[in-house]
């Protein structure tokens, strides 16, 4: 080729504008549209844009967007925007013209409906929570216990003399507790016949807390009426040293973080005596309780996946001689327990789609008790291991599905002049589970599971179907229906002597209503339960010529109401718990269906907390009603057939806020002594009269003085505290 | 040929005197924050974010709009959805930089956003975790005046609850407001100003 000087400068010039112009006159695309919601409303504010571009707009209050690219084929539009679903395109960019995008509302978002039939939350999820974490520590009844916090809550029954959860009807044993989605196994310190237990584990450990009073999901087992689901904290906010110096006894706690992970640990020790010396009770102690108790999580956070393990020991002592009606010298009652509980779990990501959660747990329980010369002495081993996976399919389909493995060893030994005994059982029960969640739409949301356990002790088989829907009637309110089967084994004391048994079996049907709104809560929750298969036995007590037998069965029904409020009254947040039970049931030596003593048919808590800002101090009021429980008069015909005095307990509290770090805690239980009467001991044998003499069951104590300094020192801690403290 | 060559000169002088897609991208977003569209700049910030993978600042402002808008958001919900937005948008950005004061300090303002949304719910939950965020953003950069001063807000804050004297930060508030007169951005579009901010924290806690 042959070109002129001219012809090659206008070639250069051509090529190169061509060039460097190219992006301004080649492929100039529009792409245009509206973004509008389902019901067809335009959204302002979308971003809408091309994938991996900077080629986008946001749209305007017609919804209408329209912008040019220089990008050409295929390509992917995207329009997103706060609380609705992204809309993706992958389509020619010359094809996008007038496009017309509703966007689908985001399921995930806050205003979504939330299962809530059966269960109260104690976590920072403020849509279903009913309490809050700090409530453990700051209700003036519950004395740091999470058990006695939860106490306040509707669907419990007050039984003042043992401070387990009884819920709905159902005796202690029926709710089971969980820490990380591991069973615990022995969740209660021991105690003697007229003072409350308390639950083993320090509420500063935990950060959500779900309480559910029936129709839980399947994913949980063994549990006749309830479950209490403890989580750990995934990660403490700094290092910390705890302090805390009480009336009572005292205890430290300590914290480190380092980048991945971190330790705590704290450890109590309690002894009652110097307390019984100024406020001696109605028992007549040879050594006052005296506990020592020690916890620690480990966590470590690897890429996409946490690793916890958590471990806590005890060891309680007590001696002591209760007044007894057939025993002039009293009942002579001495225990000795140590505790050890391990639970380590591991749970993650895969990938994006699927979850997984694997778990463990051992208990080693020892129990040394000696009754008026009889000696006890018992040891359980149990483990409990657990896989869980969970796929989400979108955001509005999650399947979830998992195997669990429980296993316990337990042993007795009897002793006293006259007979030597050693028994005991090896449990196992294996379970799988599965769930679908499905949520329809923000109104509707569905939840459908199954349960399958063998018993190898029963060689049983048992199905369990749960199914729970929530429907959204307002823009602050819900309805939720739950129907569930649940399976029981009896407890330790009846399988100790008898293996010859099957599962224990209620069915719950429960409707919720729930209101909440601008930090007000109302909830109504009306439910019947129905059991069936539960043990009877023969005898006073449970023993080997029992004759054992899954002849009991029994129902519970009534309604739970519930409101809380921190919004009307400044500074004051209070609640208010109502349950009405009306239940009966034919089991253990029953001789007939009635209404057990640890059951009444009206329970009213109200809590009340009030901020005094000039005085830093919360001041905190619990009061507590309760309608009389059942007795048997021997002296007139029937079973189970007078009822006590209603309970009543008014607490007080008072914390005080020394500085950020330092808290001066004051609490009187029943601070204006009522006379409470839990039940009635009459004599085995009547007198010359022919009448059988009675007791009162009192309470150790009527009151209850508590004071306590905790003092939380940490790195910004002395920072914060200002330089003239 | 000597045409042709000055041709060239003109175009290719032009071309590297244009700025990149990032800086006309980010100069805009800047703008439509500065003309009170915050929505719109936070939306192209995403688009910018979403493109510049390797960048932490377009996700650390996509942040810091959600962040600040919150404050003032009445419709709760909204609010919960912003910060849970801004959260998002935090990490990325996060993951991105380390050790920067910057991000400390948003995620301070962040966690105290969950304090204004529920005080009762969040404020012993967050006040400790806030303390110690302003902390390690003073331990990096003691000079960065948006630390000087969110620090010294947070303390005062903290010191009018236990009533306590807050003097030493007015003071503190007094120099941050001298660092922003004279602060030099780190790089291009890097954080800057807060200085006008500065002088209402002061006004309204240490001048009456």
């Amino acid at each position: 080729m042959n070109l002129s000087r001219d012809q090659l400068t206008t070639f250069l010039i051509l090529a190169i504008s061509a060039l460097f112009f190219q992006n301004i006159t080649y492929a100039q695309t529009t792409i245009s549209g509206q973004v509008t919601e389902k019901n067809g409303s335009p959204l302002e504010g979308v971003n809408v844009y091309l994938e991996g571009t900077y080629d986008g707009i946001t749209s305007d209050a017609q919804g209408r967007f329209e912008f040019s690219t220089s990008e050409t084929g295929v390509q992917t539009l995207i329009a997103s925007y706060l609380s609705y679903e992204s809309f993706m395109m992958a389509a020619d960019v010359s094809q996008m013209n007038d496009l017309v995008i509703r966007l689908r509302e985001d399921v995930n978002s806050l205003d979504t409906v939330v299962i809530s039939a059966g269960t109260l939350e104690a976590s920072d999820n403020s849509k279903v929570s009913v309490l809050k974490p700090l409530d453990v520590v700051t209700t003036a009844s519950a004395l740091g216990d999470f058990v006695g916090a939860l106490q306040t809550l509707p669907g419990t029954t007050t039984v003042a003399e043992d401070g387990r959860l009884f819920v709905r009807g159902g005796d202690a044993a029926e709710t089971q507790i969980f820490i990380d989605g591991i069973r615990v196994f022995t969740p209660y310190t021991p105690t003697t016949n007229n003072a409350p237990t308390r639950g083993r584990y320090s509420p500063f450990l935990f950060d959500g807390i779900t309480f559910s009073t029936g129709g839980y999901s399947a994913e949980y087992g063994q549990a006749l009426s309830s479950v209490l689901l403890l989580n750990t904290i995934d990660e403490p906010d700094q290092d910390k040293t705890d302090i805390a110096i009480m009336t009572v006894g005292g205890g430290v706690g300590n914290t480190r973080k380092w980048e991945k992970s971190s330790l705590s640990f704290n450890a109590n020790y309690i002894n009652l005596a110097p307390y019984l010396a100024v406020f001696p009770d109605r028992n007549d102690w040879e050594k006052p309780f005296e506990t020592f108790a020690g916890e620690s999580v480990f966590r470590r956070k690897f890429d996409n996946s946490i690793l916890k393990v958590y471990a806590a020991f005890d060891n309680s002592n007590f001696e002591l001689t209760q007044e007894d009606n057939n025993l002039p010298d009293g009942l002579y009652f001495k225990l000795k327990n140590s505790n050890f509980y391990t639970n380590a779990s591991y749970s993650g990501e895969l990938d994006k789609n699927w979850q997984y959660h694997a778990g463990a747990s051992y208990t080693h329980a020892r129990n040394d008790v000696c009754i008026q010369g009889d000696e006890i002495e018992n040891m359980e081993n149990s483990a409990h291991l657990k896989m869980k996976l969970r796929k989400r399919f979108s955001n509005r389909v999650k399947l979830s599905f998992g195997a669990e493995q429980f296993l316990t060893d337990f042993t007795e030994t009897y002793n006293n002049s006259f007979v030597s005994e050693r028994y005991g059982f090896n449990n196992g029960i294996s379970a799988a589970f599965t769930e679908l969640d499905l949520v329809f739409s923000r109104k509707f949301a569905m939840k459908l599971g199954a349960r399958g356990e063998h018993s190898q002790l029963f060689d049983q088989f048992t199905l369990s179907p749960r199914a729970s829907v929530a429907y959204k009637t307002g823009k602050n309110s819900q309805l939720s229906l739950a129907y569930g089967d649940f399976y029981q084994q009896p407890m330790n004391d009846i399988l100790k002597f008898s293996s010859d048994l099957k599962a224990q079996k209620t069915q719950h049907y429960i409707l919720n209503y729930q209101y909440v709104a601008d930090n007000r809560i109302l909830r109504a929750e009306a439910y019947r339960k129905e059991y069936s298969n539960l043990v009877t036995f023969q005898g006073e007590f449970p023993g080997f010529d029992g004759d054992y037998m899954n002849n009991g069965d029994g129902y519970a029904q009534g309604f739970d109401l519930f409101w809380r409020d921190n919004k009307s009254v400044r500074n004051v947040d209070y609640w208010l718990s109502y349950s009405y039970l009306d239940t009966e049931r034919l089991y253990r030596n029953y001789p007939t269906a009635a209404t057990p003593s640890f059951a009444n048919t009206h329970n009213l808590n109200t809590v009340v907390k009030w901020w005094i800002e000039d005085w830093k101090s919360q001041i905190g009021f619990s009061h507590t009603y309760s309608s009389g429980r059942t007795y048997t008069n021997p002296n007139m015909p029937g079973f189970l057939q007078e009822k006590t005095k209603a309970y009543n307990s008014l607490s007080v509290n008072w914390a005080y806020l020394i500085s950020q770090q330092k808290i001066l805690y004051l609490s009187v239980n029943n601070v204006l002594g009522f006379k409470n009467i839990n039940g009635y001991q009459y004599a085995s044998t009547p007198d010359m009269n022919g009448n059988f003499n009675r007791r009162a069951l009192r309470p150790a104590a009527d009151q209850f003085f508590f004071v306590g300094f905790f003092w939380t020192i940490s790195e910004d801690g002395t920072d914060n505290q200002l330089d003239n403290l | 040929m000597k045409k042709v060559l000055a041709i060239l000169v003109i175009l290719i002088s032009a071309n590297s005197f244009a700025q990149s897609k990032y800086q006309q991208g980010m100069t805009k977003a800047f703008e439509l924050w500065q003309s009170e569209k915050p929505w719109d700049a936070a939306n192209l910030f995403e688009r910018i974010a979403q493109v510049e993978t390797e960048n932490w600042l377009p996700p650390f402002y996509v942040a810091q709009i959600n962040v600040f808008n919150s404050f003032s958001e009445k419709d709760k919900e909204k609010m919960v959805a912003q910060m849970k937005k801004a959260r998002d948008f935090l990490n990325d950005a996060s993951a991105l930089t380390e050790n920067n004061p910057e991000i400390l300090v948003l995620e301070a303002q962040l966690l105290t956003a969950w304090v204004v949304y529920d005080g009762q719910q969040y404020g012993m939950k967050y006040s400790q975790k806030i303390a110690d965020l302003y902390r390690q953003a003073f331990e990096l950069a003691p000079d960065n005046p948006r630390v000087v001063l969110g620090k010294a807000q947070w303390d005062i804050g903290t010191a009018k609850w236990f009533k306590q004297p807050t003097d030493v930060y007015c003071d503190d508030i007094k120099r941050a407001i001298e660092l922003f007169e004279t602060e030099e951005p780190a790089g291009e579009f890097y954080p800057r100003g807060g200085g006008e901010y500065a002088h209402t924290v002061l006004k309204e806690n240490c001048e009456s």
